[in-house]
């Protein structure tokens, strides 16, 4: 597993700790707010990162590897 | 928390089928028989399982931090709204970073498109910053920027979209300005392929259009809470409707504008709309 994978484990996790503390425990409305603001679209984009395809590992470097540098 | 997270989903699902609608009565207008109206609701899926892999020329993190940001801001939008109807202010602050972060997500992904888009992203906010500003009339008309002290002025006085009907139009020249193929949706013009967007492709992708369809239904949430009133839910659905299908015959029938032309409109509009209000006023 790659660190972004790892990473993006770690970050879902937390984000859906957060929003569960949120939903069940009733902290003070700026909490809330916070947990709302950060753990909503980190927890989605971090869904994102861990749900997405990969390509094959011989491809990968074909797909990095810069066609053009002119500008 | 229960309910924030119950008025961001509703924000996505409706924004996204708004979009549906709105390509679906473009391309009836254009004599095609066009996608289903959930369409763009399924890309947003579809996105999200499809290959990702980043380019090189990205600068990471930001290239990704960035697509965070503009969830962030309009996740903010939706709990300064619908949730505690809190300052106009605020929505105003939240669509000045959307500027940034049309800006930001093009130079950070090293494509030449990118890049393009970010600049006229720069270029747009000039007009569209100040297409926004017509809300400071609302403060002359009310005496207030707090949304719910705004509702309560309607209740008693009646719609401002009466009193104040060049704001209103203003507002909507603005809304219509972040309407996908608008005539002055220059940052995602098809000749710089799809902007500031032509870089995050695959999750990434599906992440902007999360945020993308949130973004219109608080557009279209404003303007109907600022210049119509507290609404239920149902006529609130109606108002959205209505506007994006004005939206889709605006867009169906003009091309998109050059960006000197649009700009140039936007603001003479801009200009219009507050003179003729203050006029109004006096």
């Amino acid at each position: 597993m790659d660190k972004l994978q790892i990473s993006s484990y770690l970050i879902f996790i937390i984000s859906v700790a957060s929003i569960a503390y949120g939903l069940l425990f009733n902290p003070a409305n700026w909490v809330v707010y916070g947990i709302s603001i950060i753990f909503i679209p980190s927890g989605i984009l971090s869904f994102g990162l861990i749900v997405m395809k990969k390509g094959p590992k011989e491809e990968e470097e074909d797909k990095i590897r810069e066609p053009f540098i002119g500008y | 928390m229960a309910n924030i997270l119950l008025n961001v989903l509703i924000a996505f699902l409706m924004g996204s089928i708004l979009f549906g609608l709105q390509r679906k009565i473009m391309a009836r207008i254009q004599m095609r028989p066009g996608p289903p109206v959930i369409q763009h609701l399924l890309h947003t899926f579809k996105f999200f399982v499809k290959e990702s892999s980043f380019p090189k020329t990205a600068a990471m993190p930001f290239y990704i931090a960035i697509t965070a940001m503009l969830c962030v801001i309009w996740v903010s939008a939706v709990i300064v709204g619908p949730v505690t109807q809190g300052s106009l202010l605020l929505i105003f602050a939240i669509y000045a970073l959307h500027k940034i972060v049309e800006h930001n997500a093009g130079s950070s992904s090293g494509s030449p498109y990118g890049k393009l888009s970010c600049v006229r992203a720069v270029f747009s906010a000039a007009a569209e910053v100040p297409l926004f500003a017509v809300l400071i009339i609302i403060y002359f008309k009310t005496g207030t920027m707090d949304l719910s002290q705004i509702i309560g002025f309607q209740t008693t006085n009646g719609p401002l979209i009466y009193s104040i009907p060049l704001a209103a139009a203003m507002f909507f020249v603005l809304i219509l300005s972040k309407a996908p193929y608008s005539p002055f949706a220059i940052t995602k013009g098809k000749d710089i392929i799809s902007g500031y967007e032509t870089e995050h492709f695959g999750l990434l992708r599906g992440y902007l259009m999360i945020s993308e369809s949130i973004a219109w239904y608080m557009l279209l949430w404003v303007f109907l809470t600022v210049f119509i009133g507290g609404l239920n839910p149902l006529m609130y659905l109606v108002g959205m409707v209505i506007l994006s299908t004005v939206v889709a015959f605006i867009n169906a029938t003009t091309p998109i504008l050059n960006p000197n032309h649009s700009i140039m409109m936007q603001a003479s509009l801009a200009l219009i709309g507050v003179v003729g209000s203050l006029i109004l006023l006096l």
